[in-house]
């Protein structure tokens, strides 16, 4: 009984995590090798959400990014990037859609 | 990975079904089979005050996880730029018509006679409300919405009987009242459950489009699971309509005992769908 419970969370999450962390695309793209940390990073979404959290890690480091110039509901955001060095950056946002959804996601990249 | 916060909203979304389809559930239960719940107007009046209660705390629970999950930590509940952000949003709109809602189901509960009306229309607003928020309002059709309406008002009656029935099953010398009561729902059962299941499945195919999208989303699956659970609910209820209640009208006091476990079971898949419900409206969203 037990394993069948944890299969069917796994399997919830697995499918949940599949689902509303969806970005139209991002710059830079996920998996990118970069030769210098970019100014800036670009989220683009299908849909207009707001932006409420936007937090980057490079090794045990995490930083939130700037975002008060950017309270709008909107479908593109170039949100400035600080240069800190070479390594794997991951950024994981989190917004608000029309809809009333909360949203989330993650990607990577690395500057070496 | 979700992370905590989001599974709390879904566990808060899961209570808030419970909630709303159990409490507008015993109000239509009450005013359909008026006659054969009156012995227990005053237990069911109270369970779907209770209910009508968790709604409204899951409600504003679920509220504040949101405001959580905006921030990605728990001092997003007391943030007023997230409360105040989400308020302004559909989900905000939500919880006022849920509040309204509520205290029209507790202000008609309160009084006899002619007040549950007002305790159906406020279940119904609620009900209504979710069609105002979420996928199926993001589709923007007024039909779809009234299919929504409709397969969440048939879904909370066939909810609402399950504990006015169990109660009679289990009180003893009931057996005729409770095998009467499980005779007359299932006849409307007959009517009303391929309804809902048709007005389901309208809604399915209109928000995910094809068997591939079915099958390949995280959404599809998550419905193909729901599908399973509303399997088992029709097993137990053809159980109960062609084995247990003929039983109990025979006066076999076994089918009682049969129609109470086999309720039991239907609470179990009720539970497993409105979790699985909370989690494709909380967290995932159809292919796009």
């Amino acid at each position: 009984m037990r394993r069948t419970l944890l299969a069917g969370f796994l399997v919830f999450a697995a499918s949940a995590a599949l689902t509303h962390s969806k970005i139209g695309s991002t710059v830079p793209a996920h998996g990118a090798v970069l030769a210098e940390v970019p100014a800036e990073i670009v989220l683009t979404f299908s849909k207009r959400l707001r932006l409420t959290r936007v937090r980057m890690t490079r090794g045990g480091e995490a930083v939130d990014l700037d975002l008060s110039g950017l309270k709008v509901f909107a479908a593109r955001f170039a949100i400035p990037v600080a240069a800190t060095g070479k390594g794997l950056y991951r950024i994981e946002w989190r917004g608000l859609a029309t809809d009333g959804h909360a949203m989330r996601g993650a990607f990577s990249f690395r500057v070496k | 990975m979700p992370d905590i916060w989001q599974f709390a909203s879904v566990v808060a979304k899961f209570l808030l079904y419970l909630g709303v389809l159990g409490s507008t559930g015993l109000v239509l239960a009450r005013i359909v089979f008026r006659r054969e719940t009156d012995p227990l107007d005053t237990p069911l009046r109270r369970r779907a005050a209770l209910l009508g209660v968790l709604a409204l705390v899951a409600g504003a629970l679920g509220f504040v996880f949101k405001a959580a999950v905006l921030a990605g930590e728990s001092s997003g509940m007391a943030d007023p730029e997230m409360l105040g952000l989400l308020w302004e949003t559909p989900a905000g709109t939500r919880l006022l018509l849920l509040g309204a809602g509520v205290a029209l189901v507790l202000a008609g509960l309160w009084g006899g006679g002619l007040n549950i009306w007002i305790a159906a229309a406020g279940g119904l607003l609620v009900l209504w409300s979710f069609s105002r928020v979420g996928h199926v309002a993001d589709a923007g059709s007024v039909w779809l919405d009234a299919i929504l309406l409709l397969h969440l008002g048939l879904a909370a009656f066939w909810i609402g009987i399950l504990s006015p029935l169990r109660a009679l099953a289990a009180a003893s010398g009931r057996l005729a009242e409770a095998a009467a009561l499980g005779r007359r729902f299932g006849r409307i059962a007959s009517v009303t459950v391929p309804l809902l299941i048709a007005a389901g499945i309208v809604m399915a195919w209109r928000l995910v489009g094809d068997l591939a999208a079915l099958i390949a989303s995280g959404y599809g699956l998550a419905l193909l699971a729901k599908v399973t659970g509303v399997g088992v609910l029709l097993a137990a209820a053809a159980a109960n309509r062609f084995r247990f209640v003929p039983a109990m009208e025979r006066g076999d006091g076994q089918g009682a005992a049969g129609l109470r476990r086999s309720i039991a079971l239907e609470w179990l898949a009720v539970c497993a769908i409105l979790f699985i419900t909370a989690g494709l409206t909380g967290l995932s969203g159809p292919p796009s």
